[in-house]
């Protein structure tokens, strides 16, 4: 029983992580709160439910990631980037806006019935772990999760262009001036990443429209609590917060729901500069 | 409307709302424009929380929300006549936000809206999830008594009724709330909005003027959740939930946040939107998402701007009492 627990823990850390470093990254670029976000996790999913039943699933997880990068570099290009000047609570509510259309568009294309998408043959067997049989495909959610994770944190550890976004979330404007353009490949990332997380999320998650709003939340508290600053603080949150939602739902189920909050309030109030580092 | 004097509008508007209420025989749509009037007020709580204090709430929900359940629970447990429970509603609510608002109005810019949000989930949670007294997601029943105030509930309840009680509610607050920030009050606040550390260089204490007004956005809200509970009967999980939060929101930033109607504005032209859509109704989200968008873009200062400017055939500014007796010429060129 621990041992399930413990594991439906890990894989949903994981799913949270590969959410929460989409919005961690635009955030550090643009200070955008992006409330679209899980509604653009939500498209990816769908997007991905669509291209696995008329193809099949490998093909749906490229195919997917990279339209919703295409979307993402599109939305950074032709909104966020000229929305740059404004109060950033301003964006806030744009990114509002645009969940709502979001979500709408879903709900017209897919309709407001649960879907889902089947396990793919290749992972539809079981593993035995310490004695408990778990699904192979929920190991690999959390291989995919540990691989965003650490392939995330060398390329931007590593690479000119991790360099490069690191300077831009310390400092936008000296970074711009040094002639460094960050921002197609960023918003790329987000794409990719909010797909990612819907597609992987598919099989074993029923999609329907309330999913974006599920896991929104969620990933603010994530990212809240890990701190902005750092992508690793996001990851450790990711696997905490997974960890309280699996054990506590069975165990604590009316204390577990609030922990989140109460540690995020607790951190806004105590070190609000961790999330809100620019004034205006 | 500046110059025209405040108590020749509210009576205009008392007239107005008498006149929809005794001639509109519709009750479908007359308990549209009750929903309506309701959320104008809800708006306009999350509206003066942005005007005066330059701070975006994404939990607002929270004071609809609480002050349904607070007055529901006091009902059910008996402990007092209804007309007592709902002053003690509100005074609870209003000594409860004063003190969340003495914490948490520190906190800058997107993290106070964060904070917000964290702290609306958190009420969503525990009563969505307790049983027993707020019967958990399924919402409670809020048993009214047969006269309330002296009025008897089959009064109370015809649509038109309902409907002057929310619209008189409306108008008394704004009205009050006008008079309240014409004074030293409103001018104290106004000025720590726009600079907190110069307002502190001439000796204003800026913490309790900002929880005060939080306090009374939150006061403003929760009045529309009692009327919300008066007219459904009914309170659920639903009404604490950060997307009403959001709705809310977006209604005053459709509306314009600079003038404290209107958010009011932005309620009743999004409730008659949606019912002029009719079978389109079912995009109104995407609809009004792309209208939020429109407006947040083009035109900064929401309808209210757009009509101001309309009316006055230049950007609506606060003239100052010294400034009005220039002529009118020299202030439409200083812009």
């Amino acid at each position: 029983m621990l041992t399930i627990n413990l594991f439906n823990g890990l894989v949903y850390g994981a799913l949270l992580i590969v959410m929460c470093s989409g919005l961690a990254l635009i955030y550090g670029l643009r200070r955008v709160v992006n409330f679209a976000h899980g509604s653009l996790y939500m498209l990816g999913a769908y997007l991905g439910y669509s291209i696995a039943t008329q193809s099949n699933f490998w093909v749906a997880l490229v195919a997917a990631p990279a339209i919703m990068a295409l979307f993402g570099v599109l939305l950074d290009r032709y909104g966020f980037r000229l929305l740059q000047d404004r109060d950033p609570l301003t964006v806030v509510l744009v990114t509002f806006g645009l969940l709502l259309v979001i979500e709408d568009f879903v709900q017209t294309v897919w309709g407001k019935s649960n879907l889902s998408v089947p396990t793919p043959e290749l992972l539809n067997f079981t593993v035995d772990l310490f004695g408990t049989p778990v699904p192979a495909y929920r190991i690999a959610v959390i291989v995919v999760g540990a691989a965003v994770a650490l392939g995330l944190s060398l390329w931007l550890r590593h690479s000119n262009y991790g360099l490069f976004v690191r300077a831009a979330s310390t400092d936008p404007t000296t970074t711009a001036m040094q002639g460094v353009n960050t921002d197609a490949l960023s918003a790329g990332v987000v794409g990719l990443g909010t797909a990612l997380a819907g597609l992987v999320a598919a099989p074993f998650l029923s999609l329907s429209p309330s999913m974006s709003s599920d896991v929104i939340i969620d990933s603010f508290v994530v990212v809240v609590v890990g701190g902005l600053g750092s992508l690793a603080g996001a990851f450790i949150a990711a696997m905490v917060l997974g960890m309280v939602q699996a054990l506590g739902a069975v165990y604590l189920p009316d204390l577990a729901m609030l922990l989140p909050f109460v540690l995020m309030v607790a951190i806004l109030i105590w070190k609000p500069a961790g999330f809100a580092g620019s004034r205006t | 409307m500046k110059n025209q004097p405040l108590s020749l509008v509210t009576l205009v508007a008392l007239a107005a709302g008498v006149a929809v209420a005794s001639f509109v025989s519709s009750g479908t749509l007359l308990s549209l424009l009750t929903q309506a009037v309701i959320y104008a007020l809800f708006a306009s709580g999350v509206g003066l929380l942005l005007r005066q204090n330059g701070m975006v709430s994404f939990g607002h929900a929270l004071f609809f929300g609480s002050s349904g359940y607070g007055l529901g629970i006091l009902l059910q447990l008996k402990l007092m006549p209804a007309e007592a429970a709902i002053l003690v509603t509100l005074a609870g609510l209003a000594l409860a936000a004063f003190v969340i608002g003495l914490v948490i109005v520190r906190v800058p810019g997107v993290a106070f809206g964060m904070l917000t949000l964290a702290i609306g989930q958190m009420a969503f949670l525990t009563a969505s999830r307790s049983r027993g007294l707020t019967g958990g997601a399924d919402g409670m029943n809020i048993d009214w008594p047969s006269t309330l105030f002296g009025v008897a509930q089959s009064q109370l309840f015809k649509p038109g009724n309902m409907f002057l009680l929310c619209w008189v509610t409306l108008v008394v607050v704004l009205l009050a709330l006008t008079l309240l920030l014409r004074s030293r009050f409103g001018s104290i606040t106004e000025a720590v909005r726009d600079n907190e550390e110069r307002a502190r260089f001439i000796g204003i204490r800026t913490l309790v003027p900002r929880a005060t007004v939080y306090a009374l956005s939150g006061v403003v809200t929760g009045l529309a959740g009692l009327l919300s509970a008066l007219n459904t009967g009914f309170v659920s999980p639903e009404n604490l939930h950060w997307s009403l939060s959001g709705v809310a929101l977006m209604m005053v930033v459709v509306g314009g946040p600079k003038a404290l109607w209107g958010p009011a504005l932005g309620a009743i032209v999004y409730f008659l939107f949606k019912d002029i859509l009719g079978d389109l109704a079912n995009h109104w989200m995407a609809i009004f998402g792309v209208a939020l968008i429109s407006v947040i873009v083009f035109s900064p200062t929401g309808l209210a701007g757009l009509l101001g400017r309309l009316f006055q055939g230049r950007p609506q500014r606060s003239v100052p009492a010294a400034d009005a007796a220039r002529p009118v010429v020299a202030t439409g060129t200083a812009h």
